[in-house]
């Protein structure tokens, strides 16, 4: 990380080699003052070497975007130390990875760059890395040799194989790891977490409903799955506080915990409630159990006919009576709703 | 375009084939541009650094890069962290790479190993930086799978390589 004294005393002349996070190194090309919309700022100039790009930053933002002279050799023995270290594992869990690398990038100096491509670099000895991943060891891979480069002054191609004849051997193969190298120590054991024993005790006394068994196959594919994906050790740290279906695994009797009987779960699972056994169990369908129908519901079922309903005669008038309007005669007898659609539109004939 | 300058004798059928493979590995005009005579004052093995700022330029265009082929061997190149057997140099991102044949069965025999050198060495004008896939030209040359790979760059190399290429044109 940067360190906040040093940054506080960074001051900057003309011809000095800084390196701007995640931009590379610089050349300070002028440190003049100008008038921006009213206001009179102190600016350094910057130019970036390999492509001569030009930035300028206001003086007193130099120290917060994280500015910083071109590390010493010190320094750089420094990172051929760390690079040469087998301390450093990547962690799993992607997220906090890439936060963790994100801050490296931007926060961490030279020995950020370095932990970054370190901890891609041994994470690539696992598995492929992703596009993004593989962008940002590029990135980093970059910045770090530029500014070796600078620092030793050499060519980028010499800093390169430099960094590279710790990293690749020569005459040697890169190792494979395995996932199990890159588990925290500290979240191994569940045993040391006491987390198994008082949930199944727990969980044993209670009663289920008949729809919701644990499923032993469901529960060995969960196992499966976190065992390949890359969160496991999270996952296996901290079994009570996932979300979404809680975990079916504890439902098991400590007692019972063994091979056979997680092939074969559903005998392990019946309702505790004796039942006579000359009557033959039918087998239980899985899922939520059917609504139940409401009385009336399993009498048969006049079919609706389908389209407009038949229009409604108007009773025959059995003495002679003055006319009525149509709309009010078809509003006496058909549903309330066409009724109050038709007083709605007067039938005038009128154009409005 | 890439333009091959030789710095010894060599079967124009071997270069020919030589320069096809790398029109085909970057999709950019490659073409042989003559013998370069060698500057006065080098002894085998070669300082490839030295050797290459010596040479004299055969570009035609600013946007050229130029491959400078040798029969004869260089120099192993020694760092700080350690020692490197060297088959090639190249300027990173600038404009000229050398590379030398010694210690394969020649350009006719053993095409597939030199272009996979050459792509090495041509990456690094375009900006590639080695890459953790022994498969892609880009792998360290000095390890033991680089010679097993064929002359292909991974789809991060390659996609970069062209990005770079279209750039440079433009």
């Amino acid at each position: 990380m940067t360190d906040p004294a040093a940054a506080a005393r960074l001051t900057l002349a003309v011809g000095d080699r800084v390196v701007y996070p995640n931009q590379g190194v610089c050349r300070v090309t002028a440190v003049e003052s100008k008038d921006i919309a009213g206001q009179r700022l102190m600016f350094v100039t910057l130019k970036r070497e390999e492509d001569n790009a030009v930035v300028m930053v206001p003086e007193a933002k130099v120290v917060s975007i994280g500015l910083r002279k071109v590390g010493d050799s010190t320094q750089v023995d420094g990172i051929f130390e760390f690079l040469r270290s087998d301390s450093d594992k990547a962690n799993l869990d992607w997220k906090q990875r890439a936060r963790a690398n994100v801050e490296r990038m931007s926060q961490g100096g030279l020995m950020g760059l370095a932990e970054v491509v370190k901890g891609l670099q041994v994470l690539s000895e696992l598995r492929p890395l992703p596009a993004k991943e593989r962008e940002l060891y590029d990135n980093a891979r970059h910045l770090l040799v530029e500014e070796i480069a600078a620092s030793l002054k050499i060519d980028p191609a010499d800093a390169e194989d430099t960094v590279d004849v710790i990293l690749f051997p020569p005459g040697k193969e890169r190792p494979k790891r395995t996932a199990e190298e890159f588990r925290l120590p500290s979240l191994d054991d569940d045993a040391e977490m006491d987390l198994d024993d008082p949930l199944l005790a727990v969980v044993d006394d209670l009663e289920l409903p008949p729809g919701d068994e644990p499923h032993g196959e469901d529960d060995t594919e969960v196992e499966g799955r976190a065992v390949e994906s890359e969160d496991t050790p999270t996952k296996l740290a901290k079994p009570a506080a996932t979300r979404g279906r809680p975990r079916k695994k504890p439902l098991e009797t400590p007692a019972s915990n063994s091979d056979d009987e997680v092939t074969e779960p559903e005998a392990q699972a019946a309702p505790p409630a004796p039942q006579a056994p000359s009557t033959p169990q039918a087998p239980r369908k899985r899922g939520r159990p059917p609504k139940p129908k409401p009385p009336g519901a399993e009498l048969p079922k006049v079919p609706k006919k389908r389209g407009r309903p038949p229009k409604v005669r108007p009773p025959e008038p059995v003495e002679a009576a003055p006319k009525k309007p149509k709309a009010p005669a078809a509003a006496a007898s058909a549903p309330a709703k066409w009724a109050k659609a038709a007083a709605k539109v007067p039938n005038t004939g009128k154009k409005r | 375009m890439i333009r091959i300058a030789t710095l010894d004798e060599f079967e124009p059928k071997e270069v020919a084939k030589f320069r096809d493979g790398l029109y085909a590995s970057f999709g950019v005009g490659c073409e042989h541009s003559g013998l370069v005579e060698l500057p006065g004052g080098f002894e085998e093995p070669f300082d490839g650094p030295k050797l290459l700022a010596a040479l004299p330029s055969v570009q035609a265009y600013p946007d050229d890069k130029t491959l400078y082929l040798t029969s004869r061997k260089l120099q192993d190149r020694t760092f700080v962290t350690g020692k490197t057997p060297t088959h090639g140099y190249a300027q990173y991102g600038k404009d000229r790479a050398l590379l030398s044949i010694a210690g394969s069965k020649g350009l006719g025999e053993d095409l597939k190993w030199v272009t996979r050198q050459a792509m090495h060495q041509l990456g690094r004008l375009w900006d590639l930086h080695h890459c953790l896939d022994p498969r892609c030209a880009m792998y360290p040359t000095w390890t033991p799978s680089f010679a097993a790979g064929d002359s292909t760059f991974d789809n991060f190399c390659r996609e970069k390589s062209e990005q770079r290429i279209r750039l440079s044109k433009s």
